[in-house]
């Protein structure tokens, strides 16, 4: 009976000639600019994800404290809700990364009277603490110790890499809708034609008795074909786009968003988009409408 | 076997009612040939649509099979139908199909196991006399060839009740002959037939009960 029905969808499918390929590309140019987006969302993501576990929250001290004292400070702000973890760097080990910062003209550091680099809290927050909300309330929290004098770092600019990204989504939601509904609104023009084409097929089919739902299934079918198809061509697209663009941007990645090579969609990503295409062509099919019995 | 009471089919043309059946009413026993004749428009087609559920009545019960053919829910409709041949002046054999899979077309549809198909196609074509045409396609047929093809596919599915409407209608008098064999060949297997004609000769040479429709009335019922 699949058999029958996938060589009936099959027919149909031929039959609806240059219709049915303007559906099958614009479900390629829907799902592709989807996926496209989809591609850049997630190499953001995964830019966010990295700087995200990077963030440093510094709290600047008033003075250098003793050993003991600064175990002691270590170990109440550790204890402060949204931190995970917290190192005291003293003002030599601070002046000491300094040289190693300026490298060859470290000997510069070396002519000053004194260090004035203060002693310092690097603390590293947990994940709801690397938050834009979580680091805000971590901030004010370590700004109130009687130990501080300023505090810096969080994760701003990070935060900002992500509403790009939320922008990115939303950007490419909204393209792939409008491409998806125009793509459904095809397969239907393309499966009209087709029930116009086998009118003859279904009122022998309904004459013997079949079932509404045997009458329609090569319908769904052929749509579901030309939305598989059409997600296999954007799915190479992609692949193609990825191959081609991908080693020229990584070095301009790699600098500006520390992310050393750029991935692409992971296979239940590709997975979804080949189902996202049949849902989009089933449903285009499943639209048509041809004469209803009485 | 088929049951009509009071049977009216009423068109609506904008403001004017065009009665098509008036008041039908007649029964038709299990194993019997009816010939339904009346000239074109006298609503033979209309009628037959009403027992095979194509259409609905104005007005009246119709009652197929044990089936309230009116009140049948969609399941129930493919159901009944799926008791019942019918056949058309115009063989309505699907063109890009050989005459093999014309047939083999509804076996498939009604979900007949794949290794009981062909033995039924065969059988279905050797009683209509058309396994040696089976690979031909409709265009390659003669309008007799056709309509026999066409009788094939009726027959495959073994129907209880016959719809035949104006099968010979377009055909010479040798190959009008020639199905009108074929169809009593049918009924003589236990098929009950009800034959739609506007010959007057054809349904004289059927020497069968025959119902007169004229102007949607049933004026006569005779043999």
């Amino acid at each position: 009976m699949l058999g029958f029905l996938i060589g009936e969808a099959l027919r149909d499918l031929r039959r609806a000639g240059r219709v049915a390929i303007s559906a099958i590309l614009l479900i390629t140019l829907s799902l592709a600019a989807l996926g496209g987006f989809w591609l850049v969302s997630s190499n953001i993501g995964q830019a966010t994800d990295h700087w995200r576990n990077r963030v440093r929250i510094i709290v600047f001290l008033k003075r250098e404290a003793g050993t003991p004292e600064s175990t002691a400070l270590v170990q109440r702000v550790t204890a402060i809700p949204g931190v995970s973890a917290v190192r005291y760097v003293g003002k030599a080990e601070a002046l000491g990364t300094l040289k190693e910062v300026l490298g060859k003209d470290a000997s510069v550091a070396d002519q000053l009277p004194i260090n004035p680099l203060p002693a310092s809290l690097e603390v590293t927050p947990t994940a709801e603490g690397a938050t834009p909300d979580g680091a805000r309330v971590l901030i004010e929290r370590l700004a109130a110790l009687p130990e501080a004098e300023e505090v810096g770092g969080g994760s701003q600019w990070i935060d900002r890499l992500a509403q790009a990204r939320r922008l990115l989504n939303a950007i490419g939601f909204g393209v792939g809708a409008v491409l998806a509904l125009a793509a459904i609104l095809t397969v239907t023009t393309a499966t009209t034609l087709v029930l116009h084409a086998r009118r003859q097929e279904t009122e022998i089919m309904r004459l013997v008795g079949a079932s509404e739902l045997m009458v329609r299934l090569p319908l769904l079918l052929q749509g579901m074909m030309q939305g598989l198809l059409g997600a296999m061509l954007a799915i190479w697209v992609l692949i193609g786009s990825y191959a081609l663009v991908a080693p020229g941007l990584e070095p301009l990645v790699h600098q500006t968003l520390g992310v050393e090579r750029l991935s692409f969609l992971r296979p239940y990503d590709v997975v979804g988009l080949m189902f996202a295409g049949s849902v989009l062509g089933g449903f285009g099919g499943w639209l048509a409408r041809g004469r209803r019995e009485p | 076997m088929i049951e009509l009471h009071r049977v009216w089919r009423v068109f609506s043309v904008g403001p004017v009612k065009v009665p098509a059946l008036s008041d039908v009413s007649f029964r038709i026993a299990k194993g019997e040939f009816v010939t339904l004749h009346g000239a074109s428009g006298a609503g033979k087609t209309t009628l037959l649509r009403l027992l095979y559920r194509d259409d609905l009545p104005t007005e009246g019960e119709i009652d197929v099979l044990r089936y309230d053919v009116p009140r049948l829910r969609r399941r129930e409709v493919a159901e009944m139908r799926r008791m019942i041949g019918v056949v058309f002046q115009d063989a309505k054999l699907l063109p890009g199909r050989t005459v093999y899979e014309n047939v083999a077309f509804v076996l498939r549809v009604l979900g007949t196991p794949r290794r009981e198909i062909t033995p039924r196609v065969f059988d279905a074509l050797r009683a209509v006399g058309m396994s040696s045409r089976a690979q031909a396609y409709p265009a390659q047929l003669s309008q007799g060839e056709a309509q026999r093809a066409a009788l094939a596919r009726a027959i495959a599915r073994k129907p209880l009740l016959l719809l035949a409407d104006e099968p010979t209608g377009s055909l010479d008098e040798a190959m009008a002959g020639e199905v009108l064999d074929v169809i009593k060949d049918i009924w003589a297997g236990g098929t009950t037939v009800l034959f739609a004609t506007h010959q007057r000769a054809v349904a004289a040479a059927l020497r069968q009960r025959t119902l007169a429709l004229q102007a949607g009335r049933v004026v006569k019922d005779e043999g």
